[in-house]
């Protein structure tokens, strides 16, 4: 089963229960405004939060949890994962802190502990443990106008699509998460342009296929240029060895 | 003070500022010492200390293929310490690793927590072999000065041949692997440099670079010690680099021309010039000067091409580690000067090694001469001339120590105690607003604050005798606390009071009966509560009840200001069904700055995004 979460921008008001919930839920810290942080409101003790727009318009921003995440397929030591439900997971133990995650990160949600002498890397979740024991993340089961749902990804997809098609004119005809780097178990309808979310709006490229064609050349790399050296070296050695007649071995450093 | 003086009293010099900021990065954390932030989570160590640092140890694999693939017998004077520079390269690496590391107790986990598809998986592989190869291929040299060590000698010297062969291959794939990294970011990377031929580049400047880094580090260590330059091998090598930086320039225009790339180089931007100077800088000046006999042999026009080349290099791992994302990711970095001193300490501490192998073992074919003074030499009496010729006026060591502990000390002396919580509660602008007593308060330096009602605060918080509570009490030199002090969690009530605060004025351990009930245990449950003993606590017409040890919430204290009047409203209007929108949050959270404000103050309101709280008119009925 994959699940999903879908945001509609036009039912949002803005009342901030989500990120109450999400924070109660994970007993997250005080946030005091840092240097390091966006103004996008997520830290490392804020793993949703919401953007205000003029209009106004209240955009939740989470991790995306991408079907293809480039975040675990950057992790050295597998520390970020995809479950079978479609959440990316972050193991504390595992990490040791190169931060490649969050130079991947299209969407550029992971965040660090950064005041820490021993930090992690911080993110939504997506209520992993609620959602196996059957229930649904706590920022979706308090939304008070039901803008933000849970559900199966394509039961979820198909709402979307019905809604935009039944309300002509209300939304932009456009679901946001639905093939953008190879989907994302997150989606947004709305009825403003929600491409600034992504650092490069309308990729549909999947990211973890970008560097597998050249980690699958690393062996021929490798067996190629012990190859070329060989070579090298036999045929150097014999020309030298014609041309002064007999092989001088100079082999010291 | 001869040269080699002035070289390490400086190098030891940086090594001391660097280590008193390398304790305090694992004491404070990377927040403390760095100015990486979320949006830009690789700096200075990353782009310059990794990236760089093992490109330009790339001079080792291009040597020992020059000298033992090619056979090329008159470039060893060169190897070893080519070999060495490669050694210390990847030390290097690793010094810098453990500093940017969050977790580097964990840096084991590579060998057991495999992800091959991570590309700095594979990276991490080849910093692990690479180095011990080049550690056995080097231990040979220190190993040859006693005789104790013979045969570990012999028997590292039979494995000479395929160790240096697995240098090379190890070193193709990790020269070409750095570019890998950077292959899963298109979004971020500027088109400019992102291609995905990114590691065939990065090999092959790799090797163009290997060639002119042991020429550059031949002529300045030449030049440390007086030592005739090497000028007729760096010609050589420069010659090579030619064909091997024209290669590059011919990859790397060819496949800008197939991607239809080029035109972004003339579009005037800020990557369009670090574009040109990279390319100048790297290959096309350099390549002028070594194609041409007549300032290839020629030391000072030496030294200008092989320097270009390096910094060029180094140049060109920076623009892509992080320089040319800074459009994409909106974040001006700069990284602070404890990076930079961390980044210079561990390049001096390396360097510093370099010189020491040199004096000590057999590296250069004519070892320089023991240029160390002894640091207990006596003055002596020349009896010819009837006078006391003097000790060296400080000895060289004595003035290292001198150097490394002064600088240790000016390091910790300067260190900022308070960059941990620069953007949050100190400094904060508040802003009278216009005729009341109602602050407006810019906890976030955002540009958006909320109302702060002093004359409310005081008096539920004890009228006359409360300003401590707020001012100057919780730390020296702590002017007011923030807001989050007592509304301390965002979206929980939270504990305000301050048991030890009140225990001892009250008589400390014998008068815990003054609160609690006798007999009881001694928890919240069991005491008094605030107003039995605070009568004047709660003022009249307070619109929050302090029912327990709680402030109420950031959330509430702020909505309480206003919401309770405006929902007492709604009710009233229930039967106009279309004036409900009173009590929406939308009411108060709009985008624009409140009318009271001064000029200036709402011109800074207007930046579009992430309004957080403004509240339209709360001063019109409370203010005056």
């Amino acid at each position: 089963m994959s699940v999903a979460i879908l945001t509609d921008i036009t039912r949002c008001i803005g009342c901030l229960e989500c990120v109450a919930a999400c924070k109660r839920e994970y007993n997250l810290e005080v946030d005091v405004p840092r240097r390091w942080q966006n103004n996008d409101g997520l830290s490392a003790e804020n793993w949703t939060s919401v953007l205000h727009k003029p209009g106004p318009h209240y955009i939740r921003k989470q991790c995306r949890h991408c079907l293809e995440p480039a975040c675990a397929s950057a992790c050295p030591v597998g520390a970020l994962h995809q479950t079978d439900i479609g959440a990316v997971m972050y193991e504390n133990d595992k990490c040791l802190g190169c931060r490649y995650c969050m130079m991947a990160c299209p969407y550029g949600i992971p965040r660090y502990d950064w005041d820490e002498q021993v930090p992690y890397v911080r993110k939504c979740i997506l209520c992993h443990d609620k959602v196996k024991a059957g229930g649904q993340p706590a920022c979706t089961s308090v939304c008070p106008t039901e803008a933000t749902i849970f559900g199966d990804r394509a039961e979820l997809l198909a709402e979307a699509h019905k809604r935009i098609k039944e309300n002509p004119g209300k939304y932009i005809d456009h679901v946001w998460g639905e093939h953008e780097v190879g989907g994302t178990s997150v989606l947004y309808i709305s009825d403003i342009n929600l491409d600034f979310l992504c650092y490069k709006p309308n990729m549909k490229t999947s990211l973890p296929t970008t560097t597998e064609a050249a980690m699958k050349s690393v062996p021929v790399a490798f067996v190629g240029m012990g190859g070329v050296m060989l070579g090298l070296n036999w045929i150097i050695k014999r020309r030298q060895k014609l041309k002064e007649g007999e092989a001088p071995e100079g082999d010291e450093q | 003070m001869n040269r080699v003086h002035v070289v390490k009293t400086i190098l030891w010099a940086l090594v001391g500022l660097g280590l008193a900021v390398a304790i305090s990065r694992f004491a404070f954390g990377l927040g403390a010492t760095t100015n990486l932030t979320d949006a830009t989570p690789w700096g200075l160590w990353i782009g310059f200390d990794v990236m760089a640092g093992v490109a330009l140890a790339a001079g080792g694999f291009v040597i020992t293929a020059v000298f033992y693939m090619m056979r090329r017998k008159e470039f060893h004077p060169m190897v070893r310490p080519a070999v060495l520079t490669a050694f210390l390269g990847y030390v290097a690496v690793v010094f810098s690793l453990l500093v940017d590391l969050g977790l580097p107790w964990n840096i084991w986990h590579m060998m057991i927590y495999w992800n091959p598809h991570s590309p700095l998986f594979e990276v991490g592989w080849c910093v692990m072999l690479y180095t011990t190869v080049l550690l056995l291929e080097f231990s040979p040299v220190p190993l040859e000065s006693t005789s104790r060590y013979a045969k570990i000698r012999t028997f590292l010297m039979k494995f000479r041949f395929p160790l240096v062969l697995l240098g090379i291959m190890l070193s193709t794939l990790h020269q070409s692997s750095l570019g890998s990294l950077f292959l899963i970011m298109p979004f971020k990377l500027h088109p400019l440099w992102y291609t995905k031929i990114l590691p065939i580049l990065f090999f092959i400047s790799a090797v163009g670079l290997g060639l002119m880094m042991v020429s550059f580090e031949s002529l300045v260590s030449g030049w440390i010690y007086r030592k005739k330059p090497e000028t007729h091998l760096v010609a050589k090598l420069g010659k090579a680099a030619v064909w091997v930086l024209g290669v590059f320039l011919i990859v790397r225009f060819v496949d800008l021309g197939i991607a239809g790339k080029l035109g972004l180089i003339f579009a005037g931007s800020w990557e369009s010039f670090l574009f040109v100077a990279e390319i100048l800088i790297m290959a096309v000046i350099p390549m002028i000067i070594f194609a041409n006999p007549a300032t290839r042999n020629r030391v000072g026009w030496q030294w200008a091409g092989s320097f270009m080349v390096v910094f060029g290099a180094v140049f060109n791992r920076i623009n892509v580690g992080g320089l040319t994302m800074v459009s994409t990711t909106g974040d001006a970095y700069f990284p602070s000067w404890m990076e930079f001193a961390i980044s210079f300490g561990v390049v001096s501490f390396m360097i510093l090694i370099f010189l020491f192998a040199i004096e000590k073992f057999h590296i250069w074919e004519e070892q320089p001469r023991e240029l160390e003074a002894d640091p207990h030499a006596k003055p002596r009496f020349s009896r010819a001339g009837e006078v006391w010729l003097g000790a060296p006026a400080v000895a060289g060591r004595t003035k290292y120590s001198f150097a490394f502990v002064l600088a240790l000390a000016i390091g910790f002396a300067i260190m900022p105690g308070k960059k941990l919580h620069s953007g949050g509660i100190e400094n904060v602008p508040v802003e009278a607003a216009r005729g009341g007593d109602t602050l407006y308060v810019d906890g976030n330096r955002d540009g958006y604050g909320v109302a702060f009602k002093h004359e409310f605060h005081i008096d539920t918080l004890g009228g006359d005798q409360s300003c401590v509570r707020c001012h100057h009490m919780n730390m020296p030199m702590d002017f007011a606390s923030g807001c989050f002090n007592c509304h301390s969690q965002m979206y929980q009530a939270v504990d305000a009071f301050k048991h030890d605060w009140h225990a001892s004025p009250s008589g400390g351990n014998v008068a815990c009966n003054e609160c609690h009930a006798e007999g009881e245990n001694r928890t919240a449950a069991s005491a008094k509560s605030c107003e039995s003993c605070h009568t004047d606590l709660i003022p009249a017409g307070a619109t929050i009840e302090i029912e327990s040890y709680m402030a109420p919430a950031y959330t509430d204290a702020m909505h309480d200001m206003c919401i309770g009047c405006h929902r007492e409203v709604n009710q009233q209007r229930a039967e106009l069904p279309e004036q409900k929108d009173l009590a929406l949050c939308g009411t108060c959270h709009t985008t624009a700055g409140p009318e009271y404000l001064r000029a200036d103050v709402r011109e800074r309101l207007k930046r579009p995004e992430f309004n957080r709280v403004v509240m339209p008119g709360l001063s019109l009925e409370d203010g005056k």
